[in-house]
């Protein structure tokens, strides 16, 4: 189980990790975006949390390849990923989600799940086309193991609905079981709860709850909803400008005047998460305005299309 | 376990399908299609009249330009990934299987290397495959506008090549610009064009049921990843690059096939008539017909083969109206002539019919 200590931050080594990023420096341009970023991740639910633009879906995108890093290393219970090619990383266990759900709209909830399995398929095409039984077998099974993921997030009776009819709650939900049915070891989730209902949110945080338990996994949560990431998640790394500036247990996390210097910076985000506003601290108006500068160039370079499929089936 | 009140894996039928599954309707039209020219009751149309070789003839373009469609399909439709250099592997399809299979003691227009039939045929096919697959190397880095014009100068190419003449390589003989004879291929008892007829009806049987069979099952999920959601293909475990790749060697296989069928039928290939004129066809039947609908296709090319028969005198004009079409099949029916009866289904005025018919039962019970 995990041994993560929540007490004292930093405790945790490499070699017990499951992953681990060691001094990671990704630059787009001149614009350094991580600064030598350090973390641990061990078994069990971590939080990654930081204003707007800090750099947190950097880091997944390193993780799972879409971003080469210009300098450090990210291990995998102990092996380099950073060489592997990005559907090698998933089939040594990498799986991650993204911001706005990214589904074939037209296909049923089930066939999007189903492709969460791609890689664990043995049977080729040439079968698939000559309807060979074992294949068959094959595909029935990986149904299976669909089926019972959509349930444990509730969606088993839109299984065979199409994905563009679902809401974007329900639609993220399919993401994150099209996440988990790959068999992962480390599941990266970008703010899997961003756009959720209350009662989506609790679905989701039973089932991924349920799987940690049984499967002993590594989740790593980006998340806006600080009160959702502290309930959640017993250690909590905070990324600001490129560098963690805090590390440990959510009480720790939460206190930090680092942390709270880089919240109250950032108007809007003092408000959402329920604990920071209540305590005061100094604020500082130039980090408004460079948050904006840095985000968009972000944004840009991330992926082509990213922010305005967002809002778009809510 | 919870297992029993889960929902069935599979896509629950519709209660028609229940009593006429989907492979028995497609059966159902091929052997429809086979008795055809046993019973001419197309006759009213006259451009399809079965009963005579004329029609029959019709209706084998038809399938083979339908068997090219089929395979765009795949890859449009599915892939999402603008190919365009299906006129040159459908000319190489013709040229291919024409110089392969034609007796090598004979004058140029009919100068071959003595393959029978049935080996060029697959042998051609799969090479139009490998030559897809090894171009679309370079082109899957590209996307959309620049994917096409690149696949588009590899159908010019493959077309340039065979307008080349002995002068530049012996080993062609494919004629140069002059155009090459086409040795048939009879199927014993039947006549010339009845051969030509089930010879393009079986390889438009063999194309469908591969294709229904393929996107029915996961290469089909696959190719729409591919094509709608390709920057999260990575996290999946999809190689996006290996997938465009295999649609693109998919569809110059039945690019290929269409090819050497329809020089079975013409029985003279022209390498002028492969130039975009004919991708430009292949683009209204598949337009027209339906994207990634199953009998898209085969409307599409009925559709086609009768417009240009119709208008077959006047050659302009079938351009102006194929460019009409095209562009009212665009803004009138997106999804084609296939989508056609979703389309009445789902509108509101069958809507209404249906409510007004159950609450009529209502009131009669």
């Amino acid at each position: 189980m995990s041994v993560v200590d929540t007490s004292a931050p930093g405790t945790t080594t490499d070699a017990d990790a499951s992953l681990a990023v060691d001094d990671l420096h990704v630059a787009f341009g001149g614009n350094h975006v991580l600064r030598g970023v350090d973390l641990q991740f061990t078994p069990g639910f971590n939080g990654l949390i930081g204003p707007n633009g800090a750099g947190k879906t950097t880091v997944f995108n390193v993780i799972s390849g879409y971003v080469r890093s210009s300098k450090g290393a990210i291990r995998l219970h102990g092996e380099d990923v950073l060489h592997m090619s990005r559907t090698q990383r998933v089939k040594e266990g990498i799986g991650r989600t993204f911001q706005a759900p990214r589904l074939i709209l037209d296909a049923t909830v089930m066939e999007n799940t189903l492709l969460g399995r791609h890689h664990l398929f043995r049977w080729g095409h040439l079968a698939e086309l000559l309807l060979w039984p074992p294949q068959r077998r094959e595909e029935t099974e990986a149904r299976q193991v669909c089926m019972s993921m959509l349930d444990r997030f509730e969606l088993a009776d839109v299984a065979h609905e199409e994905a563009g009819a679902l809401s974007l709650g329900s639609q993220k939900l399919v993401e994150v079981a099209r996440a988990l049915v790959a068999d992962p070891t480390v599941v990266l989730l970008d703010e899997p709860a961003a756009g959720l209902g209350a009662d989506d949110v609790t679905v989701l945080l039973r089932g991924l709850r349920e799987l940690q338990a049984e499967r002993d996994l590594c989740v790593i949560i980006i998340e806006h909803d600080l009160q959702l990431v502290t309930s959640l998640c017993p250690k909590i790394s905070v990324l600001h400008f490129g560098e963690i500036i805090s590390e440990g247990s959510p009480e720790h996390v939460t206190s930090d005047p680092a942390v709270i210097e880089a919240y109250l910076g950032h108007g809007f985000e003092a408000e959402e998460g329920g604990e920071i506003h209540e305590v005061e601290g100094p604020l500082s108006e130039h980090h408004h305005i460079d948050h904006v500068e840095e985000e968009g160039t972000l944004e840009e370079v991330w992926t082509e299309d990213d922010g305005p499929e967002k809002g778009e089936s809510s | 376990m919870s297992d029993q009140t889960l929902p069935s894996l599979y896509a629950p039928k519709s209660s028609l399908r229940k009593v006429v599954p989907e492979w028995v309707t497609t059966f159902a039209v091929f052997v429809f299609l086979a008795l055809l020219p046993w019973m001419p009751i197309l006759g009213w149309t006259d451009i399809f009249d079965s009963g005579n070789n004329f029609g029959r003839g019709n209706l084998a373009f038809v399938f083979a330009f339908a068997v090219a469609a089929v395979g765009f399909n795949l890859l449009v439709g599915y892939s999402g990934t603008l190919g365009l250099a299906v006129a040159g592997l459908f000319a190489m399809g013709a040229y291919g299987t024409a110089v392969l299979s034609a007796p090598s003691e004979a004058r140029e227009a009919l100068a071959g290397y003595d393959w029978p039939f049935f080996v060029a045929l697959p042998v051609v096919c799969i090479a139009a495959a490998i030559i897809g697959f090894i171009v679309g190397f370079p082109a899957a880095r590209l996307k959309g506008f620049f994917l096409a014009i690149a696949t588009l100068a590899l159908g010019e190419l493959i077309v340039t090549i065979i307008r080349l003449d002995e002068k530049v390589w012996d080993g062609l003989k494919t004629n140069g610009g002059t155009g090459k004879q086409v040795p048939q291929f009879r199927v014993p008892g039947l006549d010339r064009i009845l051969s030509v007829y089930m010879l393009s009806l079986g390889a438009l049987f063999i194309t469908m049921i591969a294709y229904v069979v393929l996107t029915n099952r996961r290469l089909g999920r696959t190719l729409k990843a591919v094509r709608d959601i390709d920057i999260a293909t990575g996290p999946l475990g999809i190689s996006s690059t290996y997938y465009k790749l295999l649609a693109f060697g998919i569809s110059a296989f039945a690019a290929a096939l269409a090819g050497a069928m329809w020089a079975q039928n013409s029985s003279f290939a022209n390498p002028s008539a492969f130039r975009t004129r004919m991708l430009v066809f292949l683009l209204v039947v598949l337009i027209v017909g339906g994207l990634s609908h199953k009998w898209g296709p085969l409307i599409g090319a009925l559709f086609f083969v009768f417009l240009r028969q119709k208008l077959q005198d006047t050659q302009k004009l079938l351009f102006l109206i194929l460019g009409i079409t095209l562009m009212l099949a665009v803004l009138i029916l997106p999804n084609g002539f296939a989508a056609l009866p979703k389309r009445i289904r789902d509108s509101r005025w069958a809507k209404d019919l249906q409510r007004r018919l159950e609450s009529l039962m209502d009131f009669s019970l």
